[in-house]
């Protein structure tokens, strides 16, 4: 039997004599690509909502929004505010990390008012009676060059009286 | 421009993966390896383009994976461990007309398989006749008959 064709050894070739690790270290990436599938499946790379809720008494707030989400999704944040007692003129009042590097592409219901409160977002939502709701929702889209940790706290206040507030931060994947 | 950076994690993953698949997935057109590499093409342009439409993207993400991949032939040119790594070595299959069953497994291949190359390249009716089978870096199994 003549030797292995030109180029190929019988040792390194058929035998994989110093080749056999990368048979082992094929199955250990594999796997590890497997960990990183089964993570994005536990919500490690977004977008799952996640709730957020703060009470005071004076009122309640929950935020149903990703705190992890990928650069282009888009998603909808959800602020519902349960008013136990009057508040007169309702401020929500959002961290700049809720808009830089998004597009929003709408809110609604549309706030009475848009200001900024000291480089924060203020949207004014007027008298809610004790015992009512407010439910609003924010369409957003992260844009590509958004990556990283942003902070997304969010007060709520009666004109300039704070109520209560919720602190949030939003990872974003590239 | 982030799609430079985009363009370069595209490339380097593909390549990745490529070699973790297996070279099997590179020749053969099953239909789950033509899912593979159909797919793969779609999803990669939406993550590394995103939506950018302009020609200048096009000309940043083309431009990085062609001279990326120009990087890798030179380097592959001029090292051969750099070559063993990124394209990997032949594997020997069949050796005088007898499997070896250790390196068909590690490389999920099959005798129908062998056995349909031996039949389109060389006209072998019989692994008796084969000589040589070897599992190419490129996927494709080259088959040597016997005199």
């Amino acid at each position: 039997m003549a030797g292995a064709p030109d180029a190929l050894t019988l040792k390194r070739h058929r035998d994989m004599e110093g080749r056999r690790w990368w048979v082992q270290a094929r199955r250990v990436l594999l796997v590890l690509l497997a960990v990183v599938l089964v993570a994005a499946l536990f919500n490690v790379f977004g977008q799952r909502p996640h709730t957020s809720i703060a009470a005071a008494p004076r009122a309640s707030l929950k935020v149903y929004a990703p705190v992890h989400a990928r650069s282009g999704v888009v998603y909808a944040a959800r602020f519902h505010i349960t008013a136990r007692q009057d508040i007169k003129d309702a401020f929500l009042v959002l961290d700049p990390g809720w808009a830089e590097g998004y597009t929003v592409n709408g809110l609604a219901p549309q706030p009475l008012t848009e200001a900024d409160r000291n480089g924060r977002l203020a949207y004014g939502f007027g008298h809610i009676p004790a015992g009512q709701s407010l439910i609003f929702f924010m369409s957003l889209q992260v844009n590509p060059t958004n990556v990283g940790h942003r902070s997304q706290n969010v007060e709520l206040d009666d004109g300039e009286t704070h109520i209560l507030t919720i602190h949030r931060t939003i990872t974003i994947f590239p | 421009m982030d799609i430079v950076p985009r363009a370069v994690v595209a490339y380097v993953f593909i390549l990745f993966l490529m070699r973790v698949v297996g070279r099997r997935e590179l020749s053969s057109m099953e239909p789950s390896d033509v899912i593979l590499l159909v797919v793969i093409g779609d999803l990669v342009q939406n993550g590394v383009t995103q939506s950018d439409y302009s020609i200048t993207g096009i000309v940043l993400a083309a431009g990085t994976i062609g001279l990326l991949a120009t990087l890798t032939a030179y380097a592959t040119f001029r090292s051969s461990r750099i070559r063993n790594v990124v394209e990997g070595e032949p594997v020997i299959l069949v050796e005088d007309g007898k499997l070896i069953e250790r390196n068909m497994k590690n490389e999920r291949l099959t005798l129908d398989e062998v056995m349909e190359q031996a039949r389109l390249q060389q006209g072998v009716e019989s692994l008796g006749d084969v000589r040589w089978a070897v599992l190419e870096t490129s996927g494709s199994i080259s088959i040597v008959k016997k005199e």
